[in-house]
């Protein structure tokens, strides 16, 4: 039997920005919603693991994010301020509830979008950390995986290019590439 | 380990503005450190929602569901090697005393052994794998031990992620050893099921 997908599923939303989808979501579109959870679950989890110090709890709180983001999608107003800032918000007071303790998660949504979060509540550490990770997102997987292997594994670009068996030109070229493509998406998307 | 920029990306045909744009770029790829892996929860979709639930999930477009069953299938593989590695952590010394021991060197000066145990009497054979200067993966990459056959990789004998330096694992096999079968460590890159690029060998 034929099964029928829903044509909001299959529309293309990669490329939209995030406040496009997050004002989507709000008129109840499950397509911009699933991307959104591609573009956010990894800062979130990684938001809430820093935050929580603890795996479970923060798969809790990012569950209670984007539940909290499905429901309030439609008080998001573009005109005071980018997207990235309003889901940084409202993922931030999902984990601040959870470290709480608390399950009522109902009340934590921002009444505003802000321009950037709150200093008090965040360092400056858990932001950056939260835009570049929801950039990486936007990269090839073969850049990524340059990128992650040249900054974080400690190889040097000569071990990354024997590890991946491509020329060091090779991860020259993809690492410049991620790069430029990473400051497109931080700029462009995020600032 | 913070990263130079120059040896990363510099380079002379870099504009002065084009490099100011991406040293900053670098500088919040420092800053910010490795994404966390995601767990298996939260890469995919909940099946069927509660009603009482308010967050639903969207439903997969029809591919996906092809591919959501793929990473099920690579799940349940890495849980099957997990159990290997969970089943024998209460081994106790004696049992893990090594009758053969494999040295492995590989790529990037990367060294390991397999100490191989004494095999019980339905024929499970434990192993200790201790690997050393591998690189710690990308996120959703891997690594496969696996025996060789024709001298490809064949018959996968566990996987891992390396944590720190160094890493210990420990995987039980009810394989037998053949004359001419070989050992290599593969890595697995995200989303890649087949036997990777091999980085260890004896």
């Amino acid at each position: 039997m034929a099964v029928a997908v829903p044509a909001l599923t299959v529309r293309l939303v990669t490329h939209e920005t995030d406040a496009d989808l997050i004002q989507r979501a709000g008129d109840g579109d499950r397509g911009a919603f699933e991307a959104l959870y591609r573009r956010y679950a990894r800062p979130v989890f990684g938001l809430a693991l820093r935050r929580l110090g603890d795996r479970g709890r923060a798969e809790d709180a990012v569950q209670e994010t984007f539940a909290s983001v499905w429901r309030s999608a439609r008080t998001y107003r573009p005109d005071r301020g980018p997207g990235a800032p309003w889901l940084y918000a409202v993922a931030r007071n999902a984990i601040v509830d959870r470290s709480r303790g608390r399950t009522d998660a109902s009340g934590d949504v921002p009444e505003r979008a802000a321009d950037e979060p709150d200093p008090a509540e965040r360092t400056e550490q858990s932001w950056v950390a939260w835009r570049v990770h929801r950039a990486l997102e936007e990269l090839p997987e073969r850049e990524r995986e340059v990128i992650a292997l040249a900054y974080w594994s400690g190889l040097s670009q000569s071990e990354v290019a024997e590890f991946l068996g491509i020329p060091l030109g090779t991860v020259k070229t993809r690492t410049r590439a991620a790069l430029q493509r990473l400051a497109e998406v931080l700029e462009g998307e995020l600032e | 380990m913070a990263r130079d920029f120059d040896d990363l990306v510099g380079g002379d045909d870099l504009e002065p503005e084009e490099e100011l744009r991406l040293r900053e770029v670098h500088d919040l790829l420092v800053q910010a450190g490795p994404p966390p892996d995601l767990p298996p929860a939260l890469e995919r979709l909940p099946d069927e929602p509660g009603e009482a639930q308010i967050l639903t999930y969207p439903m997969l477009p029809k591919r996906r569901w092809a591919a959501a069953a793929v990473i099920a299938a690579a799940l349940a593989v890495a849980a099957f090697g997990a159990g290997f590695l969970v089943g024998d952590r209460g081994a106790s010394s004696s049992e893990a005393e090594a009758v053969h021991v494999v040295p492995m060197r590989g790529v990037s000066g990367a060294l390991a052994s397999i100490r191989l145990g004494k095999r019980d009497d339905v024929g499970n054979l434990p192993m200790e794998v201790v690997v050393t200067g591998l690189p710690t993966q990308p996120e959703g990459a891997y690594y496969t031990l696996y025996l060789t056959r024709d001298g490809k990789p064949r018959v996968p004998c566990g996987y891992f992620r390396m944590r720190d330096h160094t890493t210990t694992v420990h995987f039980t096999v009810p394989y037998e050893l053949k004359k001419g079968e070989d050992w290599v460590v593969t890595y697995q890159p995200k989303g890649v099921h087949e036997p990777g690029r091999i980085v260890l060998t004896t």
